[in-house]
């Protein structure tokens, strides 16, 4: 079927099949390999994409569900003309990534959270990644980045 | 000594592209053209295979090609110890899981069917999946050979004079959990034959040089026909040491004129990948009344699975750690890795050394409590020190930073001694609080076998500087911090270095990313390569200055003679001045640690020039109604020698406690049972509390900077450390990992029975 939607904020409009999960049309489809499959069940969210602005598993949605929608993966979260979004700046800052196949989706995971709560407390930070799995950092410096994030966007009078 | 790149806190190599989507992971790699591989394995846990029928899979539409074991060209066997493992099984399986067929598809769905389409008989065999049954005279043998894997022996002193010379004598049995690595990206990678028809195999991996090794072995072709070049890593843990898709790779890609590409899915990854090794210790510890320690004896079983993999590093590791970092004078320790019917059990995290840490703590925590001595003055009244004598008779003339981390967690544990005992009077009815304690040691580098590192750098005629190194770089920090200490040997911005890492036609052999050994012998090998360059560097800026060599100051990229800094010529001055185009400087450096190997029958030698020490001290929380444990905080000290870089230092830190609470608590995999995320749960950002990392730097002479290892060692002591807290908090001693959910409220409900009678 053919399925229109916002991509990164530019139209796209492919065939595809109605079922196709939505992690394979980004990655195979239209080569965005920055969205990553770790579990394929919805139990990690490595392949968390923003839908709408909300944190959506790419791994259990399928294309027809994109129909209509605006939807951003980690390679269309800077502005352009910046090279990193401040969230990506405060990763890099705090050293929040070891091997960095959870970051994606924890940076996009971490854009919905100070949209809807500019200054989370490291409380709230943890509950709001807690369906992002990472098992190399124990978390703390990406807690670290969150907060840094945090502050960075505020200075800045953005919201994530 | 003042160092400008190494201690410094600099970005790490490779972050900008990780933040960004564009790292690529062997998942990422586009191959046009490439078929799809995937493995059918066995049903049943062991069996005779009676006939592979493939004819009807081979007629699936887009499947290309079948192979099985007759395929394999060379020997169809590997492992990273004891070779025991086939790529194909064609006789007989071991676990459920064991691979039988290989099929190259043109997509996912053809290669399903096709394995859908196979007919395989098995005749089932009776199977063993408890490693002491699987010792009985009348169990299946599992391998020819029995199944007794190996067996390690340590005898120092006279044990059993030591016990009677003992005022208190503890003897308990522990028990550890089966583990799942759990690395967030599964086995991946893809493969295809170059033009002068090398197997090139683009793979996630730890250990690309043993992974070459093993594949030239299976394909029965000279080393050159391979290359392997390892992607971005996801995580390996251990797990990526042994070859996974590899084998399937390389087979696929040396029959057919075709890429080919496999991945696990995150069932495979479980069902297929080595596991951490379960271990039933008895432990038996004596002291004096006056808190010295006098004889510890240990009876070690790990069950190491089907296969060997690293079974008998892990039986070894456990067996010469077994004290802990404690003077014992009188030890003698009995370690079997035993085969079973069972996921095979492998490297993971320590081997070894985390599961032996439970047995040797909870001991020392309840020697102390029955002498009356505080955990923290018990361990310092034992701690190793300069000149103490290891289990296996090793002398430690250095590094020895044991009792600098017990002193540094002190007033922590002061602290949160203080912090429970407000919490319990202020907290809700059926929680209770407690701190425990935990120390460790940890050699860094194989045990008792040489296992050098080597490296080049390498400066060209425009003054590019290029370090090589085989070493991978598995999310740990190993490229940075290479690049770090040759930036700082070469007196160079660390921006400045180029790195080309992990490819075995590009590199040689760094040893693989385990055993906490990349800072340690690979950032000794880049040091020396370094020292090299800098030695010719000098030679050449002296000659452009008309100075001699010893009177040439090199410093921040620039070169000057003595007191003449103004004027200082850059590094690509000199080079320009000094070299012609092709010419380039070169730079080799090579680390071996010394080691001896043990003696079979005493377990006598050295088996690491050097150990990590940590410290650790962790409050937790118990809900003795749901059974749920907590950890609140949790302060970990621990010498690494020198924190080449302290960020990674304290990442590994983070890293390990938070493994180490999913270790403690509740990770547990059931062999033939746990298949997903679903059901095998790992820490989230909720489980893990706010850590406290504290760097204690007691430097290592043979070290790069005087650094040592801590990627392991950060793990080690938290298991322990929370059963000791529980302790604290409810009286009991839980002598078995995870104290998950069932086990505390066990516990609850025998401690109500008990008090029901009285
Ligand atoms: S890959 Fe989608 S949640 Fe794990
Ligand atoms: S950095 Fe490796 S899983 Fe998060």
């Amino acid at each position: 079927m053919k399925i229109s939607f916002t991509l990164n904020g530019k139209p796209v409009s492919c065939d595809l099949p109605s079922n196709r999960r939505v992690v394979d049309v980004l990655r195979e489809d239209l080569g965005l390999m920055g969205t990553k499959e770790a579990c394929g069940t919805g139990e990690c969210g490595a392949c968390t994409i923003l839908v709408d602005g909300i944190p959506r598993l790419s791994c259990l949605m399928l294309a027809a569900q994109l129909e209509g929608r605006d939807v951003t993966t980690i390679e269309g979260l800077s502005k352009s003309g910046e090279t990193l979004h401040p969230i990506q700046q405060a990763f890099v800052e705090a050293g929040a990534v070891q091997c960095g196949f959870c970051t994606p989706g924890m940076v996009l995971a971490t854009t919905h959270l100070l949209s809807e709560n500019p200054r989370p407390t490291r409380e709230e930070i943890r509950e709001a990644l807690s369906g992002n799995i990472c098992r190399c950092t124990g978390y703390q410096k990406i807690v670290d980045a969150v907060e840094l994030a945090a502050e960075k966007l505020t200075e800045k009078g953005e919201t994530a | 000594m003042i160092t400008k790149v190494v201690g410094k806190r600099v970005e790490r190599v490779g972050i900008l592209d990780k933040v960004t989507g564009k790292a690529k992971y062997g998942a990422d790699l586009e191959i046009p053209n490439a078929l799809i591989l995937k493995v059918y394995r066995s049903p049943v846990p062991h069996g005779i295979v009676r006939k592979i029928d493939t004819s009807e899979a081979a007629g699936v539409d887009g499947v290309v090609r079948i192979f099985t074991a007759k395929d394999i060209p060379g020997e169809n066997l590997y492992g990273i110890i004891n070779k025991d493992q086939p790529v194909l099984t064609g006789e007989k399986v071991r676990f459920e899981g064991d691979p039988i067929v290989l099929v190259a598809a043109e997509d996912e769905e053809s290669a399903d069917r096709a394995l859908a389409a196979l007919r395989v008989e098995i005749d089932e065999l009776p199977a063993v999946f408890d490693p002491n049954e699987a010792l009985k005279p009348e169990a299946p043998s599992i391998h020819e050979k029995g199944n007794l894997l190996f067996e390690r022996k340590i005898v120092k002193g006279d044990v059993e004079k030591g016990f009677t010379a003992s005022d208190i004598v503890i003897e308990e049995t522990y028990e550890t959990n089966m583990l799942e690595h759990a690395y967030i990206e599964p086995e991946v990678g893809v493969a295809y034959r170059d033009e002068d028809g090398c197997v090139v195999v683009l793979v996630t991996t730890q250990n690309p040089h043993s992974d070459h090794a093993q594949l030239v072995s299976i394909l029965g072709v000279e080393p050159e026909k391979v290359r392997v070049i390892q992607t971005e890593t996801g995580g390996g843990f251990g797990g990526k040491l042994d070859i996974s898709v590899q084998p399937f790779l390389a087979l696929a890609a040396y029959h057919l004129d075709r890429p080919v590409r496999m991945v696990y899915s995150r069932e495979e990854s479980f069902q297929a990948t080595a596991k951490r090794h379960p271990l039933k210790i008895r432990m038996k510890t004596g002291a004096t009344r006056d808190g010295k320690l006098t004889a510890m004896k240990a009876e070690i079983i790990a069950d190491t699975g089907a296969y060997g993999s690293y079974g008998i590093a892990v039986a070894t590791r456990a067996a010469v750690h077994a004290t802990g970092p404690y003077e014992v004078p009188n030890v003698y320790v009995e370690s079997k890795a035993v085969y079973t019917n069972n996921n095979w059990s492998g490297a993971m995290r320590g081997f070894g050394v985390p599961q032996i840490a439970v047995a040797h703590e909870s001991q020392m925590d309840k020697l102390a409590e029955s002498l009356g001595f505080d955990p923290i003055t018990f361990r310092m009244m034992n701690a190793f020190t300069t000149g103490s004598v290891t289990p296996t008779g090793q002398t430690l003339n250095a590094s020895v930073g044991i009792r600098e981390t017990l002193k540094k967690i002190r007033p922590y544990y002061e602290q949160l001694l203080r912090e429970a005992d407000a919490t319990q009077l202020s907290g809700l009815t059926g929680m209770k609080y407690g701190v425990g304690v935990a120390s460790m040691w940890y050699g860094i580098g194989n045990t008792g076998h040489p296992n050098p590192s080597s490296a080049q750098i390498e400066v060209d005629h425009e003054g590019n500087v290029t370090l090589f190194t085989g070493a991978a770089d598995i999310g740990q920090g190993s490229d940075t911090v290479l690049v770090q200490i040759a930036a700082e040997t070469l007196g160079l911005p660390f921006d400045k270095i180029h790195l080309v890492r992990a490819d075995t036609t590009l590199t040689t052999d760094a040893g693989a990313t385990s055993a906490s050994r990349q800072t340690y012998i690979s950032g000794r090998a880049v040091y020396e390569a370094a020292l090299e360059v800098r030695k010719q560097l000098v030679e050449r800026a002296a000659k452009v200055f008309k100075v001699p060599a010893n009177l040439m100051v090199c410093e921040g990229g620039f070169f000057f003679p003595q007191y003449r800094e103004f004027q200082k010529l850059s590094l690509t001055d000199i080079i320009r001045r000094s070299l012609v185009p092709g010419e380039v400087i070169r730079g080799e450096g090579y680390f071996n640690p010394e080691t001896t190997s043990l003696d079979p029958e005493t377990g006598q030698g050295v088996p690491y020039t050097t150990y990590a020490f940590a410290s650790q001290v962790s409050l937790v929380e118990v809900d003795l109604v749901t059974g749920q444990v907590g950890v609140v905080k949790t302060i970990s000290a621990h010498d690494v020698g020198k924190a080449v870089n302290p960020a990674n230092v304290e990442g590994q830190i983070f890293s390990g406690v938070a493994m180490g609470i999913g270790m403690g608590l509740f990770e547990q995999f059931y062999p033939r049972k746990t298949k997903s995320l679903d059901t095998y749960l790992i820490p989230t950002a909720m489980d893990v509390p706010e850590i406290t990392p504290v760097i204690v730097e007691v430097p290592e002479p043979t070290g790069p900077f005087g650094a040592k290892g801590v990627g392991e060692p950060a793990l080690i002591p938290t298991a322990p450390a929370i059963l000791n807290a529980i302790h604290h908090a409810t009286g009991w001693w839980v002598n078995r990992i995870p104290a998950d959910l069932e086990t505390i409220r066990g516990l609850t409900s025998a401690d109500e029975m008990e008090k029901s009678k009285s």
